[in-house]
Order: C-alpha cells, then sequence, then structure tokens
C-alpha cells in the first residue's frame, strides 16, 4: 500500500451547492458547518459538547469511539433531532429552520437495520424514491440505477429477507443514493461486514465520492478503515473536537508500520535506527512511523541486508482513542 | 457473498460504462409525498403489491360484507322489497367484518415499518413528522370506507334497478346519504382506534391480538350490559339506553340513532341521552388522533 494520495474531486467542486451561504474568500462552501453545537440528553449526559467544525466537499470521515457523538450529530444535520444550543447548517441551510429542503438534498444511511425482508429491493428502493420527492417513473429508474451503482443485479427482485448482511447494506446505501443527493450521510456504513464486504463498501462508498460528485460525510470508529477513502477527518470524543483536517496530516500519525522477524530484532532495530526511521519497541515487533512510500522500502532494505527472516510486515491499524490518546492536547483546537 | 464475486476490475469496469447520472427532473415536493405515501398505503390495506396471502383477509372481508346488498338485489329483482337498511346495514355482520379487517389490515400499514425499523428513512426525506401518521390514517380511513359504503351503493344500485318512476328513485336516494354519513362516521373511529393501537407494536400478532380483544371485549360487554339492564325489568330505561357507551360500535349506533336514524338497532333508542354517545364519538376520535400523533412525534428515529 502506497501513501495516500488526496483524491481528485472534478464536478465537485466546480460549483457551490445549490443555496449555499456565500463561501469566505478562497474557501470551498462547507458542506456542513456546526457551531457550539451542544446536546444534552436527559440524565445530564453531553452528547455533543460545544462542537464547532466545518466540512467541506468531498468524502469526509468522522471518527470517534462508540457512544462518541457521531450518530447524534448525523441526526441533528438531518433536523431529526433539535440541538440544546448551538448552531448547525447543512448545504448552506440551517438545520432547525430549514430541515426539510436540507433532508431534500442528503441521503442518510442509518447505522441500524432498517429493511422490511418481504419486500424486493426493488419495491423497496422505488418507494423510498417515491419518498424523496421523485415522480413514479423516475423513482423507478433511479432505483434500478441506485441498485446498480451499488452493486446489485439480478439480485434487487429477490425479497430483502434473503440477503446477506452485505447486500443489506448495499440496499441501505442505494436507497439513500436514490434521490440523487448532493450529501450523504453514513452512519457506520461497514457494520457487521466481513473483512472483503467492509472493502468492497468502502470502494463502493470512495467511488461515489469521486466519480458520482457527491459529498460524503462518512462516520467510523475504526480509523484504519476510513483514513483509505477519506480526503478529511473530523475526530470527535465525548462530543467534543478532538482534530479536523486534511487526510495528509492525520496519516502522518496515524500509520506505523509493523515489523516482525522471528530473530535478529536488536540487529534490526539498530539498522532501522541508522536509516534514521526512529523504530520502537512493541513486544516482540517494531512500530515504524510512515513518513512517506520511502518507509517501506527502507524496511525491506534493512530486513534484507540483514538476512533476517521476515515473519510480519503491517501497516497498523490504531483506533482513533489510542491515536488520539497521546496527540490530542497538543492538537486539539487544530481546526 | 454474491455481489463480491469476479475480479473487482471487471465489475468497476461495468459500473464505468454506465456512469452515473444526476437527475435533473422535477420534484414535486412535500404534498405528492403524502399522496404518494398514502396512495402505497391504501393499496397494501387491501394486499394489493404484496403476495396473494396478504390479499386473503381483504377479499374474503368486502366479499362478506357485500352478500347482503347481492341477496337483496336478488330479492328485489324477485318483486320484492328492500330488505336490508342503508343506515344499519347488517349490524352484527357489519361489526363482525369490521373487527376482522381492521385487527388484520392496520398492523399492515403500521406495525411493519416499525417491526423493520424503516421510519428513521421517511424521516430522514423532505416530510414532516406527522405527515407519516396522517397519511396512514387517511390511507385507512379510505380502505375502511370502500369496505362500508361500496355494499351501500351496491344495494343502492340493486334496489333502484327495480325502481319504478323517479319518486321511488328519489326515495331510495335520500335512505341513502344517511347510510353513507353513517359509513363514513364507521372508518373514521375503526380507523383511528385500529391504528393508534396497532402503532403501539411492531409485532403484528400482538398489534391484531390487541385490537381485535380490544373491539370484541368491548362488543360483549355492551350486549352484557343491555341484557343485564333489560332483565332487571327496566326496559328500554336509563341503563339500557347507556349500555352502549362501552364499545366503539354501540357509540356509532348511538350517534345515528341520535342524529335521526330509525331503522332498529342494537340500542335502544337513547332518546335525550343520545347526546352523550355524540360526545363519546368525538372524545374517542380525539384520543385515537391524538393518540397516534403522540406516537409518532416521539417515535424512535434510530
Amino acid at each position: 500500500m502506497t501513501a495516500p494520495v488526496p483524491l481528485q474531486h472534478g464536478p465537485l467542486q466546480a460549483g457551490p451547492p445549490a443555496g449555499g451561504t456565500g463561501p469566505g474568500p478562497g474557501l470551498v462552501a462547507a458542506v456542513v458547518e456546526t457551531s457550539a453545537l451542544t446536546k444534552r440528553y436527559p440524565g445530564a449526559v453531553n452528547a455533543l459538547d460545544q462542537l464547532s467544525v466545518r466540512v467541506a466537499p468531498g468524502i469526509t470521515g468522522l471518527v470517534g469511539a462508540n457512544g462518541a457523538g457521531k450518530s447524534t450529530l448525523i441526526k441533528i444535520l438531518l433536523g431529526l433531532l433539535a440541538p440544546t444550543s448551538g448552531q448547525a447548517a447543512v448545504l448552506g441551510l440551517d438545520c432547525a429552520r430549514d430541515a426539510e429542503r436540507i433532508r431534500a438534498r442528503c441521503g442518510y444511511m442509518p447505522e441500524h437495520d432498517c429493511l422490511p425482508p418481504d419486500v424486493t429491493a426493488t419495491e423497496f428502493v422505488t418507494h423510498l424514491g417515491r419518498m424523496s420527492g421523485l415522480p413514479p417513473t423516475a423513482a423507478k429508474e433511479r432505483a434500478a440505477e441506485s441498485l446498480r451503482h451499488v452493486g446489485l443485479y439480478e439480485e434487487r427482485y429477490r425479497q430483502i429477507g434473503t440477503y446477506s448482511t452485505g447486500m443489506k447494506q448495499r440496499v441501505k446505501l442505494a436507497q439513500a443514493l436514490v434521490g440523487d443527493p448532493q450529501l450523504l450521510l453514513l452512519d457506520e456504513p461497514t457494520i457487521g461486514l466481513d473483512p472483503a464486504g467492509r472493502a468492497a463498501m468502502l470502494d463502493l462508498v470512495s467511488r461515489i465520492g469521486t466519480e458520482f460528485g457527491i459529498s460524503i460525510l462518512v462516520s467510523s470508529h475504526l480509523l484504519g478503515e476510513i483514513e483509505q477513502i477519506c480526503d478529511h477527518l473530523v475526530a470527535i470524543d465525548g462530543g467534543r473536537l478532538l482534530r479536523a483536517d486534511s487526510m495528509t496530516s492525520f496519516t502522518q500519525v496515524s500509520q506505523v508500520l509493523l515489523v516482525e522477524v522471528d530473530e535478529g530484532t536488536a540487529l534490526l532495530e539498530a539498522e532501522l535506527a541508522a536509516r534514521g526511521l526512529d523504530p520502537r519497541r512493541d513486544e516482540r515487533a517494531l512500530l515504524v512511523q510512515i513518513g512517506s512510500g520511502e518507509t517501506y522500502d527502507a524496511v525491506r532494505d534493512a530486513v534484507a541486508d540483514l538476512g533476517l527472516p521476515l515473519n510480519r510486515l503491517e501497516q497498523r491499524r490504531r483506533r482513533v482513542e489510542e491515536l488520539f490518546r497521546d496527540d490530542a492536547p497538543d492538537r486539539e483546537g487544530a481546526a | 457473498m454474491t455481489t463480491q464475486s469476479g475480479p473487482p476490475a471487471a465489475r468497476a469496469g461495468v459500473i464505468h460504462d454506465i456512469g452515473y447520472r444526476h437527475y435533473e427532473g422535477p420534484r414535486p415536493g412535500r404534498a405528492a409525498i403524502i399522496r404518494a405515501l398514502g396512495w402505497h398505503s391504501l393499496r397494501s390495506a387491501f394486499g394489493i403489491g404484496r403476495g396473494a396471502k396478504a390479499k386473503i383477509i381483504p377479499v374474503i372481508a368486502f366479499s362478506l360484507m357485500c352478500l347482503p346488498a347481492v341477496v337483496n338485489a336478488v330479492a328485489v329483482a324477485r318483486g320484492g322489497k328492500r330488505i336490508v337498511d342503508y343506515d344499519t346495514y347488517i349490524f352484527q355482520l357489519r361489526v363482525l367484518v369490521m373487527i376482522i379487517f381492521v385487527a388484520a389490515q392496520a398492523p399492515e400499514l403500521v406495525s411493519r415499518d416499525l417491526r423493520s425499523h424503516v421510519l428513521p428513512l421517511y424521516f430522514s426525506r423532505p416530510l414532516r413528522r406527522l405527515d407519516y401518521p396522517l397519511a396512514k390514517l387517511g390511507a385507512f380511513i379510505l380502505a375502511c370506507l370502500a369496505l362500508l359504503e361500496i355494499p351501500l351503493l351496491l344495494l343502492y344500485v340493486g334496489t333502484v334497478s327495480q325502481a319504478h318512476g323517479g319518486g321511488a328513485i328519489w326515495a331510495q336516494t335520500r335512505a341513502l346519504i344517511p347510510g353513507l354519513l353513517v359509513g363514513l362516521a364507521w372508518a373514521v373511529l375503526l380507523a383511528s382506534i385500529g391504528l393508534v393501537l396497532a402503532s403501539l407494536s411492531g409485532r403484528r400478532a400482538y398489534a391484531t391480538g390487541s385490537i381485535a380483544i380490544c373491539f370484541f371485549l368491548s362488543w360483549a360487554l355492551a350486549g352484557l350490559l343491555r341484557g343485564v339492564t333489560s332483565e332487571n325489568g327496566m326496559g328500554a330505561g336509563a341503563g339500557a339506553r347507556l349500555s352502549g357507551l362501552v364499545s366503539p360500535f354501540t357509540v356509532l349506533d348511538g350517534l345515528r340513532q341520535w342524529l335521526g336514524g330509525t331503522s332498529p338497532g342494537p340500542l335502544p333508542p337513547p332518546g335525550d341521552l343520545g347526546v352523550l354517545y355524540g360526545v363519546l364519538f368525538l372524545l374517542m376520535l380525539a384520543a385515537a388522533v391524538g393518540g397516534l400523533a403522540a406516537r409518532y412525534r416521539k417515535a424512535g428515529i434510530s
């Protein structure tokens, strides 16, 4: 795997979203903007705490541990929950006043199961296309197209109850896509999927964001998972913003290469240090910060030069809370 | 997983070839969405667009309900007089069929969506929170109306087809109109009560059970009270006249008699106590519609 390169967005940047407030000088209009957004549930739990964040067009990952406030934020953006205080705007529209207009331009894929088992995917997505405000014929056509785009072909005439988890996730994505939204809000789209299914879903999300020209806010509790497809990341914890930044600046702290050799770990450590890679011990393995694509080559060369039996070489996926445990204090407010 | 079989490059190639097209056409807006949801719900109340099994109960209910009108048409054709009243129809049959239909089909409209957690998908679309129950209620009232009024129209057609002279036809028409209004009152009240009870449970069986039990027990209780109050030698005394207040069906009949319906019903004429039936009808309706609104105002969106 090479170091992530920011993805190109052709049509997306071409014009500001319709109805959007004018972007600041030199800035692309934000698709989502919140200021001091707070949501307090009964029982004095702060699901969101003074969250101020700005999301640019493109694919943005919303990462945080379970209960960090990701779903709450998405529901406030859709006008489904009222914030306790603070403001939020989507596509330049105020979430409290213009919720209906926002919902007409957004597609939402909920985290939980939301599909009836006894209808076919075609019927279901067509119906929800109608509910998105499409006329009957357009709803039918767009349902067929959406299902094809998510990779459901002949299966779409089968009842949803007979689908695998991966296929159900695709139907959930298709119903979000059917109304041709300007922004997709995806809540944990990879949840419950096996590794292959997760990769396929991420590939799909990435393609929708890059090729279809639809902005995406995708939440996940696994940073390592969505960092592969995002242009920007927003990290929240306990309802507070940890950091919001472009993917490239994130990956510098998030990507670590784990090297494990059967013997000669100390030798390798010295060799890597000599190559200026600053390895750290992690039980039997060594961790190396990934600076650029050359890091991989340097590690490979070091192992090969020493003739050590290489046991494991993998890019480490660190969970977001681990990542920010050491980085948060000095990074906070970087947005 | 079937969708992931095949080389990724080939599948990606297929998608590249087709490309994504944005939708540039008209978007008719909220009122059209509510109408579409209502139409969808009306169809599902009769099992249209679902499998054959879903149509069994609506078809049986409708056939049973039409039976008296057909029998009447035959009787009239053989030279007899109209044998069924427009305002009461065949009361016991009507109660039975409506209990079956509402108990079976109200959950079809609301419990299914609750069961499979589809509501967040509706609420994340350009609808307001109460649009969903509004569309469902409108659709179910229409469904009940069809079940109640189409047999009345058949009854009318069957009778009028043998009538001679404008006077006879006008007499039939004048008798029909109150009957249609009574049918409307039935449809509005029973659909509201049925939907609010169904919306309390995502389990279809529970929803059907609670509606059937609620309707049957109250209906039986009304009959029991009438029997007890009559046995005490009170005849059509205050007790008997008030006995109908415990069941929606007898409340509907009390309302009919209070408003001037003369055909004999399951209740003795309530006389000056009739106003109570009118008030209770409105209270029951308000409670059911209010309950439905409250249910969906705070219904789980996750």
